[in-house]
């Protein structure tokens, strides 16, 4: 009997000392469950997956607070954001967007609505050789994007390329911005400096915002590294480039983002990449995935696919 | 068989090494697949690799004079790939599975899954004979 007693404690108190570290299995198990064959991952609390747009057509929205940006906003369209053939606004192809990488020509001659260059613009623009499809695209081996060595996509590519999920969050003096898409955050200023005169070179610069109205707020970039590409068509830009940002919050859940580029070293006027490109907000609850470029896995991958799929006229 | 494919393999890489002052690959470029082909993966799964810049899922097939070749299918990130379901457990080592892809143009035993969202249409995968997508 005493016995028997022994055994019971012994196996409630395994029971007790199991069931902590297993509920939380069996709890991730019931929400997350992996995603059986031919079915949807139901979504949980951790790498959220934003609706596709249809989930937002028809949905009435409350207005849009005061003076408020905060909150993770997603690239409304499902594939709008991604920009594989160069800035939304100038795509780099000859024909509607997905289509028309044929018959290109190096001065980008011939797309819908091309950039106008100076020619030290042309001249940068035709060093740069991407591998997206776009009317300049060379073969794999030959492109130079500063992307295929993990360097930093840099500001505003992190925009003009593949823009996903940002996340804002302003605090008394400033606006955190946090991107998604290779993990980069910004600081925009919102204390009332100026921006620097001559700075130092930065990936993603220098930042400074304001309220024009109580749902418009303004960011100027400044101080970019001449290294990164606008875009991923390798549209070129100088260290004289700045940056407007235009965030206007439409309602509650969408927002409207304009990105305007100025560098008349490099484009003989004012260029827009977005132009009132929709952004919509998340629940409080969504957790941006991570998307990191690992030039470890980047050599992996080139030696595992990169190399062995060059075409024959780079086999010599 | 097998030789002129390791010679083919060997010397890609050396081409590859040599060219040192460009980067040899760039991510995103669809251009050395044939986008107008599919061609079916069949074989075992050997190594399934959850990376950036593109998730891997390696097999072993065979060809059609019975000799063993060892494919590449690329996807996309993993962010991208879990937007349509896929897992760090989707395949493992031992899986016998069938993918619908894209042939590298250049013939080597690489094929690509090209653009994926929710949006898009899915390739057809079988594991283990049950359907995936």
């Amino acid at each position: 009997m005493s016995k028997r007693l022994v055994v019971s404690v012994v196996a409630l108190l395994a029971g007790l000392t199991i069931s902590p570290s297993l509920s939380p299995i069996l709890g991730a198990q019931t929400a997350s469950p992996i995603a059986a064959a031919g079915q949807e991952a139901k979504p949980d609390k951790w790498n959220s997956i934003p609706p596709i747009k249809p989930a937002y057509a028809g949905k009435k929205s409350a207005p849009a607070p005061r003076r408020d940006l905060s909150g993770v906003w997603d690239a409304a369209e499902a594939d709008g954001g991604r920009q594989p053939s160069g800035a939304l606004e100038h795509v780099a192809l000859t024909a509607p967007r997905g289509q028309g990488v044929e018959g290109g020509r190096p001065d980008e001659t011939g797309i819908m609505r091309p950039l106008h260059y100076t020619p030290l613009g042309l001249e940068a623009l035709k060093a740069n050789k991407p591998s997206g499809p776009s009317v300049r695209q060379v073969p794999a081996a030959l492109a130079n994007d500063p992307l295929d060595q993990c360097d930093p996509i840099g500001f505003p590519r992190m925009e003009l390329y593949e823009l996903r999920t940002i996340e804002l969050a302003q605090t008394a003096n400033q606006v955190i911005y946090l991107n998604s898409f290779y993990g980069n955050w910004r600081i925009i200023w919102t204390d009332g400096r100026e921006l620097p005169k001559d700075p130092e070179p930065r990936w993603n610069g220098y930042s400074v915002g304001k309220w024009v109205d109580d749902y418009t707020f303004v960011v100027e970039t400044v101080g970019l590294n001449p290294r990164s590409w606008l875009d991923h068509a390798g549209r070129p830009h100088s260290e004289d480039l700045r940056v407007e940002e235009r965030f206007h919050r439409v309602d509650h859940d969408n927002m409207e983002l304009t990105v305007t580029i100025f560098d008349l070293k490099m484009y003989t006027e004012p260029w827009q990449g977005l132009n009132k490109f929709p952004l919509h907000l998340q629940p409080p609850d969504f957790d941006m995935p991570e998307l990191i470029c690992s030039p470890v896995d980047m050599a992996e991958y080139n030696r595992q696919v990169g190399n062995a799929v060059l075409p024959p006229s780079e086999k010599k | 068989m097998m030789k002129t494919n390791k010679c083919r393999t060997l010397c890609i890489v050396i081409v590859g090494l040599l060219a040192v002052s460009v980067p040899v690959f760039a991510h995103h470029g669809g251009a050395s697949y044939d986008t107008s082909k599919t061609v079916t993966v069949k074989g075992t799964v050997t190594e399934y690799i959850w990376t950036n810049p593109h998730v891997l899922v390696k097999l072993d097939g065979k060809d059609d004079s019975g000799n063993t070749v060892h494919w590449v299918v690329e996807g996309q990130n993993p962010v991208s790939m879990m937007a349509i379901s896929w897992t760090k457990n989707t395949f493992k080592p031992g899986d016998e599975v069938e993918i619908d892809a894209m042939p590298a143009k250049n013939g080597n035993p690489v094929a690509f899954l090209g653009t994926v969202s929710p949006t898009a249409p899915r390739k057809r995968i079988v594991i283990n004979g049950k359907q995936f997508q």
